[in-house]
């Protein structure tokens, strides 16, 4: 007899979670008024961008008592990847930071049929709206759906150490500079263990302004690849050749050694973003910041990629409305003023654009200028999808396997075939 | 006189327009168009006049003035020409305009993304967004001409009564269900060979089932379900937009596998690595345990501490510093005063993946081989060297012999490992250099490369089905090399 009452409760044990209903709406505990929010940032650990977000959640919570909002740190490149990955297993985080590239990757994923981010329109009013750069909130959009509020903006420029450049005599960049005068410059300042110019002359991402500046683009009105349009392959060729043919960029220079380099002064001038920007003045170097060079062929300017980060809301969220309304407050004039003024973060609030202590910051007003020749980054699935061949592509003119043109002809074969392969 | 009067007249009725806001006769709400959304309709007592504009404003109590309220969004009257226009559900929100021909048209959009209609709009219906759920607002809309003359509608009240869509929860009951199946599956087993044991008359050990019964459900839960799920997966379509919701497609993944371009370059490279890992660490492993293993050998204990080292470390720190040596600006190139960048060369960073793996797994080796060789007896060394056996013959009649019994399950062991050894390539060249459009990159190996195929191109089921094909080869070779070398004979 207890042998057979043990069977019956393992049956019932291991049959019974089966047979529950798993609606997790009737856990709503109705009881409990106070609301809790959870945040994932992917801002560095101990950084001075943590301290301003912690510290503006804090605000946050003190102005809005039955909120408690938890934060966790995930790092920026895995987190459209650790958000997929908890919104499959139904543990999404209510908010979570993410670029707008990262929206691309994310945007056409579906759990049980269900987006993984919910479309903010329907949360914002047109004036909510109105507050930011059309530009900005355009890129956050995917295949229609406004899925992330921008509250910050970023794309390369040409930083240099005006030291070296008083010591070999060279004349500082300037606006009128073309790229021949960069090489010009770069090859003057490469003496001894210094290098003119650092950059990771094999990443796409960097390749992206050239490509535009030589008259090229990713993709056409359409969205169709054209990674082999005209003037691609001499960005390329460009690129690669600082460190193959003129020895101006040092060989295998990735973007860490791009950072130590010019942190060693070792490198007179890099192609870098302004977040890198706190670490240079902390390394005492006394960092400058000149907008990218003309292409003189075509006279047109470097243009690089502008990518865009914000806040969105998960579809999972059971307290949407306070989530947007968080996402809101850390995307606002306030926040992102003291964001732009502690840590050079670029802001995409219009207002903030004409406001006394963000245009006469030097820094932030210079990386601006540059952002207003860059290139908004599409947010699309393709987007998302164009660095491996990129890589590869790369990789094989750097070994000399193929030329520039073959390798850009092919990867854009490869990314039209990856692009079918999905429909 | 009279014709002054006319004039006068004449003059007052064409005048009268231009200093008049349009007013608005009829207003109109409608709460249930959407999540946090309100749907408002305005018509004006005449065609609109170019500069107007329309305010809405929100309120949370009836609106006389617009002092104690907030304005939602703006609507204007101008010239459309040159300005986009939107379809519906284009922009963020959808607003319509009656031109007075009694259909709604979608309104422009200028370039702060103000909703333009055109001049002599009668009426504009506009779907309001960002309005809390479920509670009572009011909604007025004042129009301004462009004199500055304005008009404030009376305020009407609604609320949007639609409520969140329902909260998305990931099914999980099937796998709670099947995980239970395979449990009370088990559990049936254990009680139908402890009857047949009765049956049989086996019942000098009765609990013998018992004892091993939480074990086999510990497997059956942790293992067996888990490869059953992955063989499962690898039929079907599950990606990263259908996983929840995939369905079963036959043998595609693996004809996706089969054909993807570099399949045979990356089994080859796998073997290669795999043979030459485990060669190497056979190799170096026993050379050194039997150098700790002499009798003349001093400061042994030092030495076997410093050939544990690479064993200690952390191995990700250890590749991590390794991949730095071999950087351009790394050491090695300082030491030779060479400009060699070996991991951008598919050759070069094969061969440094493969050394730096060697030097990785020869402690491991070493000390197994080394545990191995204390164990063999001395008095058949010492009758072997009373006898005038060289130290050559007897290692290789005395020593190899009686190590096979190790040897041949560390290696198959070595081998299962370093085929599956993911993190060294992963942190030392991420599978690079890549110069194979859509296919492995140069020091890939199969398992880093199902990595990049579920975690980067986000095909799970074509990932499971690679994983179902490094099983098949595992478990052939694993196989093949018990049958060859009676391994399972040596050990027992």
């Amino acid at each position: 007899m207890a042998r057979q009452i043990i069977c019956f409760c393992i049956v019932v044990v291991l049959f019974l979670p089966g047979c529950i209903s798993s609606d997790q709406s009737s856990m709503v505990d109705d009881s409990d008024s106070s609301i809790e929010l959870v945040v994932w940032h992917s801002f560095a650990a101990e950084s001075k961008e943590q301290a301003t977000f912690e510290s503006r959640i804090e605000v946050f919570m003190a102005s809005n008592p039955g909120v408690e909002v938890k934060i966790s740190a995930i790092p920026y490149p895995e987190a459209d990847q650790q958000f997929m990955i908890a919104a499959q297993g139904g543990e999404a985080p209510d908010i979570v930071r993410l670029s707008s590239d990262q929206l691309g990757k994310i945007g056409d994923i579906r759990v049980g049929g269900q987006p993984l981010l919910e479309d903010l329109r329907t949360h914002l009013t047109p004036i909510d709206r109105a507050k930011f750069d059309p530009r900005a909130l355009n890129a956050m959009r995917y295949d229609g759906d406004l899925l992330g509020i921008p509250a910050s903006q970023d794309c390369l420029s040409l930083l240099y150490n005006p030291l070296l450049f008083d010591a070999a005599g060279v004349d500082y960049p300037n606006e009128n500079w073309t790229l021949d005068d960069m090489l010009l410059a770069s090859s003057s300042l490469t003496s001894g263990d210094v290098n003119g110019l650092a950059l990771p002359v094999k990443n796409a991402y960097w390749w992206f302004g050239f490509q535009s500046g030589f008259g090229g683009s990713l993709f056409d009105q359409n969205g169709t690849p054209t990674l082999d349009s005209n003037g691609s392959a001499d960005a390329m060729d460009w690129l690669l050749d600082l460190e193959l043919e003129h020895g101006v960029v040092e060989t295998g220079t990735q973007t860490e050694s791009m950072k130590t380099q010019f942190l060693s002064s070792k490198a007179a001038m890099i192609v870098d973003g302004p977040w890198n920007w706190a670490t240079y003045e902390a390394g005492r170097i006394p960092v400058q910041q000149s907008i990218l060079p003309i292409v003189s062929d075509t006279e047109e300017r470097v243009a690089p990629l502008v990518t865009y980060k914000g806040w969105s809301v998960s579809k999972q969220s059971l307290n949407k409305e306070w989530s947007t309304k968080l996402a809101l407050f850390l995307s606002s004039s306030e926040v992102q003023k003291e964001f732009a003024i502690e840590t050079y973060t670029m802001p995409t609030h219009v207002d903030l654009y004409a406001d006394p202590d963000i245009s006469e910051n030097v820094v932030i007003s210079g990386f601006l200028n540059q952002l207003m020749e860059g290139t908004p980054a599409p947010t699309t699935r393709a987007m998302a999808m164009v660095y491996d061949p990129l890589v590869t592509a790369f990789e094989n003119v750097y070994a000399g396997e193929m030329t520039s043109s073959e390798a850009l002809l092919l990867a854009d074969q490869a990314l039209e075939s990856d692009l079918e392969g999905l429909e | 006189m009279k014709r002054v009067f006319v004039i006068t007249i004449l003059s007052f009725l064409f005048l009268l327009p231009i200093g008049h806001a349009s007013e608005i006769i009829g207003i109109e709400a409608d709460g249930d168009v959407g999540y946090r959304q309100v749907g408002l309709i305005w018509t004006t007592d005449s065609p609109t006049e170019e500069g107007t504009l329309f305010e809405i404003w929100v309120s949370n109590a009836s609106i006389v003035d617009t002092a104690n309220a907030t304005k939602h969004s703006e609507v204007r009257v101008g010239n459309v020409s040159g300005i986009i226009q939107p379809d519906i559900g284009e922009w963020y929100d959808d607003c319509l305009f009656d031109s007075g021909e009694g259909d709604w048209t979608p309104v422009h959009r200028d370039l702060d993304g103000t909703a333009v209609v055109s001049v002599g709009a009668i009426g504009v219906n506009c779907t309001l967004t960002g309005l809390p759920s479920g509670i009572e607002i009011y909604l007025a809309v004042k129009s301004t001409t462009p004199n500055g003359e304005s008009f404030l509608s009376s305020s009407i009240s609604s609320s949007s009564t639609m409520s969140d869509e329902e909260i998305i929860v990931i099914e999980t009951s099937p796998y709670v269900f099947a995980i239970g199946s395979i449990a009370l599956s088990v559990l049936i087993l254990l009680f139908v060979l402890r009857w047949m044991d009765y049956r049989d008359g086996r019942t000098t050990s009765r609990f013998a089932h018992l004892y091993i019964a939480p074990a086999i459900l510990a497997l059956s839960v942790l293992t067996f379900y888990p490869v059953l799920y992955g063989i499962w997966l690898s039929f079907t379509n599950a990606d990263q937009s259908h996983l929840g919701d995939q369905s079963f497609i036959g043998i595609d993944n693996f004809i996706t596998v089969i054909s993807t371009s570099g399949f045979f370059r990356v089994t080859g490279f796998t073997l290669i690595w795999s043979v030459v890992n485990v060669a190497a660490h056979i190799g170096f492993g026993l050379l050194l345990a039997m150098a700790l293993n002499s009798d003349d050998l001093k400061g042994k204990t030092a030495y076997r501490t410093a050939l544990l080292l690479p064993w200690a470390i952390p191995s990700y720190i250890s590749v991590l510093v390794w991949r730095g040596l071999y950087e351009p600006a790394g050491a090695l190139n300082d030491f030779l005063g060479t400009n060699m960048n070996l991991l951008a060369d598919a050759n070069g960073a094969r061969i440094v993946v493969i050394l730096v793996n060697i030097w990785l797994g020869i402690p491991f080796m070493m000390m197994s081989i080394s545990g191995a060789l204390q164990a063999l007896p001395k008095d058949m060394y010492e009758a072997a060297e009373v006898d005038g056996i060289n130290k050559f013959s007897r290692f290789r009649y005395l020593t190899l012999p009686n190590l096979k019994s190790a040897l041949v399950p560390l290696s198959l062991l070595g081998f299962i490992w370093t085929f599956n050894m993911f993190n060294v390539i992963y942190l030392m060249t991420d599978g690079g250099p890549n110069l194979d459009f859509d296919g492995p990159g140069s020091t890939d190996i199969l398992i880093t490369y199902v990595y990049d195929v579920a975690f980067r191109d986000g095909a799970y089921g074509v990932a499971a089905a690679w994983s179902v094909v490094i099983f098949v080869m595992l478990v052939v070779f694993s196989w093949t090399y018990m049958k060859k070398t009676n391994a399972t004979e040596a050990v027992t």
